[in-house]
């Protein structure tokens, strides 16, 4: 091992000792296994030392947080940019998931499920709640409940996002409460889009009149989406594997073509 | 742009979906989600090979995977289930007994293979080297079985496709292309121009006309060895895609209403247009029994009462088996075969149905 140490600021690990330097040693002594305190020292190293200052503060917001140090190294393995986290903007960022209802427990979920969100900015993160609530009309809970279950939605592009919102909204006429439910935002627009069509062009799928109502009993849209495709085949479709599979590829040119051609006619 | 924004109220080819849907889902069943999702989709097409085009194609075409289905059809896409040994020999014998001339040559992309032909090329002398169809069309020309010598009518010709496809097979003494349209004769004649050296053009080979079919039996009677009657239709493939020229919009209704007894009045011109013991190919492009089968009924039972004329149905059946490889046919049909899209060999729907005049 090489011997270099980093000296940095105090830090009371779980076990009680207070950490100075970064060794693998003071690693073990926060509760890592030997393995861990390895992989975390040898990242730093990698790093470099501009960077290796904020990890001590970064163990800290997430031993804080309540993270236990195998949950600690999990996120930092996924996500080593947390690494190069500034102290404050950690814990803005925190505080904001707070603000935005995850409370304890799910945001620890949400955390290890999905580290990335810490180095989302919080302006972003702040940028696409307002979008949610605005833009989507989805009540404050609901919001809550899409960070909880889809995190990944801070750093989705917004003008896709609507698109996706309004596709489901309107072609689908599904409303926000089932949306939220069926974790939709979990989903990329071409899968939700796909699912769907083929559902459509087999008579399948109506899109509700504007008094909400269709001449067949759609299928849930948790039937469509949060099953694996042998299922959405054999119960809701009802199609075989190679007539979707071919389905797929049509569309897909389908669509890449009307980009295209929409490019065309509208440049900007 | 908001979904509900872009959505004009009830254009035709939605009008044409409804009515499928009311029509179709009881006479298709449980198959007819699948023919539905296969007609709002991009059809296939087959490249029907010009004979009379220098450009040697056929290679490049089996080069990128493409297969001529009339000449090897047991041999495309064996089936693990299936030996292809019992395939081939009873699509042999098959093919014994249909006689299919050798010379009409169609290729395909495999079952599932989505991909595109590229536009045909002219070769030195101006003639393209294939005609995009969709190759269940081919199925009414190949039926209708044209031997050497034979005089032939093919009564609603435009554009020509099968017609272009019957010429290939260089068996016809004489062939009289008719069309109603004269914007779409023209159009047709441009297309043989575009494939048919001018010697095969001359006017002991081929006669082209632009008159009222219906009437075909007071001006011709007792004449054709063979008969083709590719009748106007609903084009359900076309109006299920096509806002354009459909004959579901609102101010085509009677235009449309009315077909199924123009279609009968062409067959009926067409039967007496054959000579006794010639034959007769009856084909649409619709799915609805109203301009299949109850157009072939009424048609076998008017000539006889009103004309004399005793027909009876050809079996197609020797013809399907031979080529249930490439295409999906709709099961147990009581009158003719009929072709259904299918996602994995998206062609047709085409209906045919055979008929041999007796007296
Ligand atoms: C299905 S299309 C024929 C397609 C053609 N056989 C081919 O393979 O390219 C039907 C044709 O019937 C023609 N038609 C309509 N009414 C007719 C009539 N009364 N007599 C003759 N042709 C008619 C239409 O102009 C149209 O071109």
């Amino acid at each position: 091992l090489k011997s270099t140490r980093v000296s940095s600021q105090d830090l009371n690990s779980p076990s009680g000792k207070p950490v100075t330097e970064l060794s693998v040693r003071s690693f073990i002594d926060m509760g890592f296994t030997d393995s861990q305190a390895e992989q975390i020292y040898e990242s730093l190293s990698s790093v470099g030392g501009g960077v290796a200052k904020h990890v001590l503060p970064t163990l800290t917001a997430l031993f804080v947080l309540g993270l236990n140090p195998s949950s600690a190294h999990k996120v930092l393995e996924k996500c080593p940019e947390l690494y190069s986290v500034k102290e404050t903007q950690l814990q803005q960022r925190i505080s904001n998931l707070r603000k935005i209802g995850l409370v304890e427990g799910s945001l620890q979920r949400v955390v290890v499920h999905y580290p990335r969100i810490l180095t989302v900015p919080l302006k972003r993160v702040k940028h696409v709640v307002m979008f949610l609530k605005e833009k989507c009309l989805f009540t404050s809970q609901q919001v809550t409940d899409i960070i909880r279950d889809c995190p990944a939605v801070v750093l989705e592009d917004l003008n896709q996002l609507e698109y996706k919102f309004q596709y489901v909204y309107f072609r689908m006429g599904i409303k926000q409460a089932e949306m939220v439910k069926c974790r939709l935002f979990r989903f990329s627009l071409d899968e939700v889009r796909c699912r769907h069509t083929f559902l459509e062009r087999r008579g399948q799928y109506e899109t509700p009149d504007k008094k909400g109502q269709t001449t067949i009993v759609n299928p849930k849209l948790d039937s469509v989406l949060n099953v694996d495709q042998d299922t959405f085949l054999t119960h809701v479709a009802q199609a075989s594997a190679e007539e979707y599979d071919v389905f797929k590829r049509l569309v897909s040119r389908e669509w890449r073509e009307e980009e295209l051609q929409q490019g065309r006619i509208e440049p900007d | 742009e908001k979904w509900a924004a872009t959505r004009p109220k009830l254009p035709p080819t939605r009008l044409a979906v409804h009515h499928f849907d009311a029509t179709c889902g009881v006479q298709l069943g449980q198959l007819w989600p699948s023919v539905r999702v296969a007609m709002l989709s991009e059809r296939k097409y087959g490249a029907l090979l010009n004979n009379f085009s220098h450009n040697a194609v056929l290679a490049g075409l089996k080069a990128q995977g493409c297969i001529d289905f009339i000449i090897q059809p047991g041999l495309e896409q064996k089936s693990s289930e299936e030996s292809s040994n019992v395939c081939v020999k009873s699509s042999d014998a098959d093919r014994e007994q249909l006689s299919l001339s050798p010379n009409i040559k169609c290729l395909v992309f495999p079952r599932s293979d989505v991909t595109r032909f590229k536009p045909a090329r002219p070769d030195m002398n101006g003639l393209l080297g294939y005609y995009l169809m969709d190759a269940a069309s081919l199925l009414p020309c190949l039926a209708l079985d044209v031997q050497e010598g034979h005089t032939v009518l093919d009564l609603c010709a435009a554009p020509g496709g099968k017609t272009l496809a019957l010429l290939q097979t260089q068996a016809i003494r004489f062939l009289c292309i008719n069309d109603s349209s004269v914007s779409r004769t023209a159009r047709l004649k441009r297309v043989l121009h575009s494939y048919v050296p001018k010697a095969f053009l001359t006017n002991e080979k081929l006669r082209i006309t632009s008159f009222d079919g219906t009437k075909w039996g007071e001006i011709e009677s007792n004449t054709f060895d063979r008969v083709l009657v590719d009748v106007p239709c609903t084009t359900d493939r076309h109006s299920v895609m096509e806002d354009d020229n459909n004959i579901f919009s609102k101010s085509r209704t009677g235009e449309r209403r009315r077909l199924p007894q123009l279609q009968l009045e062409l067959l009926l011109a067409g039967i007496q247009a054959a000579c006794p013991g010639g034959e007769i190919l009856y084909s649409t492009c619709a799915l609805s029994q109203n301009q299949n089968l109850s157009v072939v009924e009424q048609a076998i039972y008017q000539a006889r009462e009103k004309d004399g004329i005793h027909l009876q149905v050809v079996d197609l059946r020797p013809l399907t088996r031979m080529f249930r490889n490439t295409f999906h046919f709709a099961p147990d049909l009581h009158l003719g075969e009929m072709v259904i899209p299918h996602l994995t060999a998206n062609f047709g729907p085409i209906y045919m149905c055979k008929l041999k005049r007796l007296t």
